[in-house]
This record gives structure tokens, C-alpha cells and sequence, in this order.
């Protein structure tokens, strides 16, 4: 049990795909442990993905039920191995910011809900359906894993409003 | 960037307006890559038919504001544009994260005089502190409607609801709609 460093851009790791885990060994546990406590470590965090301490393997942990946004709907602790979003739908704007990229919000829009498998660190299978925050805080993490940033994602300059005479 | 700049950098807030064509990012770009200028942080946009850039700038001391408004004068004059430089003192580079809530106030309804002015007036007098603001005139020539968003960071302590209480009245006195809604971005 550790709390790591949080890694920070222009780390490459943060924009490495990580690696799916072939096996939940013992290193792997180590590794969620320390993802856990680096996670209660971080002022309001409600989630980090392996990447962020610097392991490129598919493994990440979220928990949005202590935030305003995720206390009253949200399935507490989830540590996940492998997770991938088999469903998504709806849309909604949040303003993002990443423990990875300091100093920097932006406005990002992810679908409201999403279907999710993963492998539980007991090694069995799991699929969930989120929603509200806790779909958000999903889709970020799992961005980790892909290598993407929430700067990947921005969708409007926030003075970009009307700014438009016609939208296509 | 959240730090004190350092003692060894010279800053300059630069603004430069001029009549909107392709180029005027490039050339005051150029301008303040050749001097050895940083663009520490800027925001730029379009209004009306003008494009408007506001810089902070720095550079190694020393360096003078002259070094500036000659390498502008040279690139832009005949250019039709203006650039306005200022010396900043080291006490006016530091930036403070606002600690209240963030929130974002959409006001909008029929033009009239005096929407901004009522709005922020009522704002400031609360310590509510604007980060962000735009207007902008749209509808139709007969019927002229007025919108107004801004950004604003809440003193501590006052929630989103109490900022809306703040503006209630106005929705009557200026007969505009007025919506606020809690922006705090979200720390994942």
C-alpha cells in the first residue's frame, strides 16, 4: 500500500495506450492498492488510472461517492481491470479538470450513460450500467487508458457562444 | 500557472485590435517571436468586425516596453492595426485561484440600456468576482434581443442559489430571464 506521485504532462506514459493485464497476479493487486490510496491521497479525486502513477496496464479505480455530483448514485469503490464501454448514450457537458494536466479546465461532453465490463481483482467478470457523474469519471479514466486527455476532448472555447450567423 | 513569475522576467499586458483578415494572430506572433517574447497567456476573439488579442508577455530583463511598440510599429502601422502596451509591476503577474464556487449567469431578453451595468453592479457589490464575460446583440432589427453570459467565482461560502437570489429582482426591473448554474469544474 503507497501513494504514488501523480504523473504529469508531457509524461509520455499519459499518452501511451496502456496494456490489457493477461493475468490479476499479485502485482496487479499491488498495483490497484496503490492506485486506491493515491486516489484518497488527492484532494476530491474520484478517481486514477494505472497510467497516472505511471503503469501502462488497463487498470483503473473510481469512487464518486464521497462528491456532491456522485453521492447519490454511484456503485461506491470500483476497481477495474481490463474495463472497456460496451453501451453509451445521452449527452451532457461537465467542466473537467485532471490531477495529470494542472491548472487547466475545459468543457467536456460525455454520453450520461454507459454499459461497462470488467474483470473484478478476484478475477471474475462484471458489467455495470453508470450514470450522471459517476459515467463521467468512467469515460475519463478510461480515456487514461487510451491514451487520451480530457484536452483530447474539449468541445467549445468557452467565449465560442454565439459567436456563430449559421451551424452546420 | 498557479506561481509568482520569476524576478529574472520583464511583463507587458499587450492588446491588439484591428479590422478582422487572416494573419493578425501570424503577425503579432512573428513581432513577439523575434523580439524573444513568451506568450504567457492570452485570449482573442472576434467582435463585430474587429479582432481583438490581449497578451501578457514576458522576457528576460532587461527589457524595455520601447523594444515593444518599435517591433509593433515596424510589422503593424499601415496594417490598420493598434497595439497598446503596458509595463506590468511584479505584484500584478500573480495569479489567485479563486476559492468560492464558479458559476456561469445567462442573461437574456429584449436590448435595453443598462443590462450590464445592473447585473454586474448588483454582482460586484457582493464580492462576486467576474472571470469571464461576453455580449452580444442578436434577433432581428425590429426586435433586437440582448444576451449576456459571464463567468463569476462566488466568495466563499455563498452557494449558487444565494447568486441567483442576488439577481431575482432584476428579472422584473430589466424583464430579462436570468439563469445561474454551478460550473465548478470537477477534479477527476
Amino acid at each position: 500500500m503507497a501513494v504514488k506521485p501523480i504523473v504529469i504532462y508531457p509524461n509520455p506514459v499519459l499518452k501511451t495506450p496502456a496494456q490489457p493485464v493477461e493475468r490479476v497476479d499479485a502485482a496487479v493487486i499491488q498495483l490497484i492498492d496503490d492506485l486506491v490510496d493515491t486516489m484518497h491521497a488527492g484532494p476530491g479525486s474520484v478517481g486514477v488510472a494505472a497510467p497516472q502513477i505511471g503503469a501502462g496496464l488497463r487498470v483503473c479505480v473510481i469512487d464518486v461517492s464521497n462528491n456532491r455530483h456522485g453521492k447519490d448514485n454511484n456503485h461506491g469503490l470500483l476497481l477495474m481491470v481490463n474495463p472497456s464501454i460496451v453501451a453509451r448514450s445521452g449527452n451532457s457537458v461537465m467542466r473537467e479538470g485532471c490531477m495529470s494536466v494542472p491548472d487547466y479546465t475545459g468543457d467536456v461532453e460525455r454520453a450520461t450513460e454507459v454499459t461497462l465490463r470488467y474483470t473484478t481483482p478476484d478475477g471474475s467478470p462484471r458489467e455495470i450500467a453508470a450514470s450522471g457523474f459517476e459515467a463521467v469519471a468512467i469515460q475519463h479514466e478510461l480515456d487514461h487508458l487510451d491514451g487520451m486527455l480530457f484536452l483530447d476532448r474539449i468541445t467549445s472555447l468557452k467565449t465560442g457562444l454565439f459567436r456563430r450567423k449559421s451551424f452546420k | 500557472m498557479n506561481d509568482c513569475r520569476k524576478d529574472n522576467l520583464a511583463h507587458f499586458a499587450v492588446t491588439i485590435i484591428g479590422k478582422d483578415r487572416p494573419g493578425i494572430v501570424a503577425d503579432t506572433a512573428e513581432v513577439l517571436f523575434k523580439l524573444g517574447c513568451n506568450i504567457e497567456d492570452s485570449s482573442c476573439t472576434m467582435l463585430g468586425g474587429e479582432f481583438a488579442m490581449i497578451l501578457i508577455v514576458s522576457h528576460d530583463k532587461p527589457f524595455s516596453k520601447k523594444k515593444l511598440e518599435a517591433g509593433f510599429a515596424e510589422k503593424n502601422m499601415g496594417n490598420g492595426l493598434s497595439a497598446f502596451i503596458r509595463t506590468l509591476k511584479d505584484d500584478e503577474v500573480c495569479y489567485r485561484e479563486p476559492e468560492g464556487e464558479l458559476c456561469l449567469v445567462s442573461v437574456y431578453g429584449c436590448d435595453k440600456p443598462g443590462i450590464v451595468y445592473r447585473i454586474t453592479r448588483e454582482l460586484a457589490e457582493r464580492q462576486v468576482n467576474i472571470t469571464d464575460l461576453n455580449t452580444k446583440l442578436i434577433g432581428s432589427p425590429n426586435e433586437p434581443v440582448y444576451v449576456l453570459m459571464l463567468e463569476a467565482a462566488l466568495p466563499n461560502g455563498m452557494s449558487v442559489d444565494e447568486a441567483a437570489g442576488l439577481l431575482e429582482n432584476l428579472k422584473k426591473e430589466l424583464s430579462v430571464e436570468i439563469s445561474v448554474r454551478l460550473i465548478t469544474p470537477v477534479s477527476l
